[in-house]
């Protein structure tokens, strides 16, 4: 890379220079215009906004392994219920003449285990809404690390201090997270057969 | 299949590898382990017997994109199998994995249906 590629992806020092004298002149404007007050009162919020917002991350996540532990749970003992009926169907078919005189216990033993394979699979249903807490829980962390970085960025104006960060980092790999409001864009999938037409046209 | 197979899932959230665990067993892979990270997945398949990978992206330490290009350059691992579980939805994000080596791509949310269809994919295209 050349002396001048890198000047060109590090920023120039006028750059940073005139940035630092907007951060100073914004500074003093918000001194004379009597909003530093504010701004610290907001610098002082923006932990709380923080840990209220970890609150409800730990708590979803509790919430969800409650979920979890009984769906598991659920799941064994259906699958139990499965077994035992599936085992009364066929002793009922064992003894002569028992389905002719009692039909009804051959038809609700058939009953208990349609129904008992119905509720796991609306087990797995439930099991699987839970992956709301990872979903959610990216989402809230991009929110809490940009409620972060404002808190720094804030400090440091108020502090009166050049503009943080290393001018010149590489940049490092950015990952969106969640898509939460998809609408209008073009360079997201909003579903799996969007990925499977993009891997498709591929050649994947 | 002819043989069981061990499943390695690396996601950073325990409710989402617990859920890809139970998915896993009802389709009947029952035998897999977890790790919370790529660092920590690395580690496991260096010291154990695996067949499968399902992984996040999105994770600290190292994420799935990394943990892909470690498995793909590491001749004793570049075989196996990586399916990327992820919320990440970006086409370049999609695109970098399938060129990474990535056996295939989900986006959470998914169904347990997607997740069988696409392993019984990758299995008959590797004929497992």
């Amino acid at each position: 890379m050349s002396s001048d590629n890198v000047q060109d992806s590090q920023g120039s020092p006028e750059m940073f220079q005139q940035l630092g004298s907007i951060t100073r002149q914004l500074h003093d404007a918000l001194k004379e215009l009597g909003y530093t007050d504010k701004l610290k009162g907001t610098v002082d919020q923006l932990p709380d906004a923080q840990s209220r917002l970890s609150y409800i991350a730990r708590l979803t996540g509790e919430a969800a392994d409650k979920v979890l532990n009984h769906v598991e749970g659920a799941k064994a003992e259906q699958a139990q219920i499965t077994r035992r009926g599936r085992q009364l169907v066929d002793s009922i078919s064992t003894v002569p003449g028992l389905s002719t005189a009692m039909p009804e216990l051959l038809k609700w033993s058939n009953e208990v285990v349609q129904n008992s394979e119905k509720s796991d699979a609306r087990l797995t249903e439930i099991m699987m809404a839970q992956d709301f807490h990872d979903l959610t829980g990216q989402v809230i962390a991009r929110v809490v690390q940009l409620a972060s970085t404002i808190e720094e960025q804030l400090l440091a104006l108020l502090l009166q201090s050049a503009p943080c960060g290393v001018p010149g980092q590489d940049k490092v790999l950015e990952l969106d997270g969640p898509v939460v409001a998809p609408e209008g864009r073009t360079d997201v999938v909003s579903d799996q057969a969007q990925v499977d037409d993009l891997l498709a046209s591929l050649g994947f | 299949m002819s043989s069981p197979m061990k499943f390695l899932i690396v996601d950073d959230f325990s409710t989402m590898r617990r859920i890809v665990r139970n998915l896993l067993k009802e389709i009947g892979h029952a035998d897999a382990d977890e790790a919370e990270d790529g660092v920590i997945a690395l580690a496991k398949l260096r010291n154990g017997t695996f067949n499968f990978v399902v992984s996040d992206i999105n994770m600290p330490n190292m994420n799935g994109f990394q943990l892909l290009t470690e498995i793909k350059k590491d001749e004793a691992l570049k075989h196996l199998p990586v399916l990327m579980v992820t919320a990440e939805a970006r086409k370049e994000d999609i695109v970098m994995a399938a060129q990474g080596g990535a056996a295939g791509y989900i986006v959470k949310p998914f169904t347990k249906a997607t997740l069988e269809d696409k392993l019984a994919n990758i299995f008959k295209k590797l004929g497992l």
